[in-house]
């Protein structure tokens, strides 16, 4: 069986940049995120969903990957963020995978998941932010900065006191990218992001997007095929029958 | 910041993000303190109605069950952890958590604090209303020595909350059988009437569990019942269950997680 192998030149420093959030003892060549030999199948009398996925994700450089509702875009990412586990292969940060060292890949890694879900209905903005701060082990000395820096970021201000299950979708969508992007993950993955979003939001999307190139992060954005895409990206890649192919 | 003060710091936001949630249903305490009262009149009545075997005065007994009501509001909150897990896997907020560096283990076991302290609180309520509206009569002589008494008990009663959270992240199911599990300990537990009542076999299921034990300690300290073991063996066989449950519930829970996130089943709810 063929390898199914892709791989994103780095534009950034590679991992010298990435230096204070790499582990120390790590291979030279270790990529901030890589999948390896990936496979995933959830029956057994259905063709897998991911069949022997290559890919590596290195930083300063952003990669989308599309394809058609249903083919596989989640559970990839899912693997990737250590969610669940794939049934053959590797997805590992750094070389390590999430159940060798799970506390430091989930600092390194962040996801935010397709939907709506995530948010504790009953919280303010405020409290949801600091509470996810704290969950990510932001130091305590920096979580109200943090916070503040996000709810300015985010233009969550207006919002901050306001309980989530009082917002609207697009409101709510904008909590959940802060929390996303609020303890400044190395690795960002992105599951149809623009949900819900109207322009406003998607500009600060974009914004946070740069901000993370800019200091040497790396971003996995999946979306269907045929979303309106207005940012660029390094790579543009489709899953089609669990395999990656060039776009 | 140390790796165990960040724990700390996230331990205390779950906490604190629990108290939150309970402070914006603002009836959720007084509905509660109500539920306690009608259980109390409830067995003030009976207790003035029936005579009880092995029980001197009708105040005895109500002094009996008093403690039994205090610590089924315990019990509820053990195992109504479960819930608060399924309600997370609904939301997409558990999944969230297992996400974040925090884990989905310290993350249950965290979630765990606000329901304790609040059945603590409640319990204290219980008893309150006991003394003030009923005339209840505490053995205020070791009453301070029930409260390190109920933090042990309560931490050989939280591994089955803990195991019944990994159940429910296993099955998705909140309340497999914890209705079921609650009534049976109220009975094998004496929390309503002395386990000598029981027949012989029920008995031996009296032995086999702390709570038990907890409820003989407790009801020694807070209203002078007697003991049928010696305070240092109810003390001993309550904390060998913590010891040993504890991190064998934790163990099953790692396991219920992990078994999730292999077979691709922690994403569903």
């Amino acid at each position: 069986m063929s390898r199914n192998a892709l791989q994103l030149s780095p534009q950034a420093d590679g991992l010298e940049q990435a230096a204070p959030a790499a582990p120390s003892s790590v291979p030279a060549d270790a990529m901030p995120l890589a999948l390896r030999g990936v496979s995933k199948r959830w029956r057994k009398d259905l063709p897998p969903v991911l069949e022997d996925v290559d890919l590596d994700i290195d930083l300063g450089t952003s990669t989308w990957i599309g394809g058609r509702n249903g083919v596989g875009k989640t559970t990839l990412l899912r693997i990737a963020a250590g969610l669940i586990d794939p049934d053959q292969g590797r997805a590992q940060a750094w070389g390590f995978t999430a159940a060798e060292r799970r506390q430091r890949y989930q600092q390194l890694i962040a996801l935010l998941p397709a939907g709506d879900r995530g948010l504790y209905a009953r919280l303010t903005v405020r409290r949801q932010l600091t509470f996810w701060a704290r969950i990510a082990m932001v130091d305590r000395s920096a979580v109200a900065g943090v916070v503040e820096e996000a709810i300015d970021a985010f233009a969550l201000r207006e919002l901050e006191d306001r309980r989530v299950d009082r917002m609207s979708m697009g409101q709510r969508q904008r909590v959940r990218i802060a929390m996303t992007f609020l303890a400044k993950p190395e690795v960002v993955l992105l599951d149809e992001p623009l949900t819900s979003l109207d322009s406003e939001g998607a500009a600060i999307l974009d914004r946070a997007i740069g901000e993370l190139l800019d200091r040497g992060g790396a971003l996995l954005w999946c979306s269907p095929e045929g979303e309106r895409l207005d940012r660029q990206f390094d790579a543009k890649l489709m899953l089609d029958r669990g395999r990656l192919v060039p776009a | 910041m140390s790796e165990i003060a960040l724990s700390g710091s996230a331990f205390m936001a779950v906490v604190r993000r629990d108290l939150h949630v309970f402070l914006s249903y603002r009836t959720r305490l007084v509905s509660q303190v109500l539920t306690s009262v009608f259980s109390l009149t409830l067995f003030y009545y009976v207790s003035r109605m029936v005579t009880v075997n092995g029980f001197g005065s009708p105040d005895e007994y109500f002094g009996f069950v008093v403690v039994g009501i205090a610590l089924v509001s315990v019990l509820y909150s053990c195992f109504s952890i479960s819930e608060t897990v399924r309600g997370e896997l609904i939301a997409g907020t558990f999944e969230r958590m297992l996400l974040s560096p925090f884990g989905g283990v310290r993350g249950v076991l965290a979630m765990t604090v606000f329901p304790l302290a609040y059945a603590f609180v409640l319990a204290a309520i219980t008893l309150g209303l006991g003394c003030v509206v009923f005339g209840l009569q505490l053995h205020w002589a070791t009453v301070p020595f029930a409260i390190p008494a109920m933090v042990l008990a309560l931490l050989a009663f939280l591994p089955f909350g803990i195991f019944f959270s990994a159940l429910t992240i296993a099955t998705k199911q909140g309340s497999v059988g914890t209705s079921w599990v609650i009534a049976l300990i109220s009975i094998v537990g004496g929390l309503y009437f002395p386990v000598a009542l029981l027949p012989g076999w029920a008995q031996v299921a009296a032995e086999v569990q702390p709570f038990t034990p907890a409820t003989e300690m407790l009801r020694h300290l807070l209203v002078g019942s007697p003991l049928t073991t010696p305070l240092a063996e109810a003390i001993a066989k309550v904390a060998a269950f913590a010891v040993v449950l504890l991190p064998a519930s934790l163990y099953i829970l790692h396991r219920a997680i992990r078994f999730g996130q292999r077979r691709g089943t922690i994403i569903e709810y």
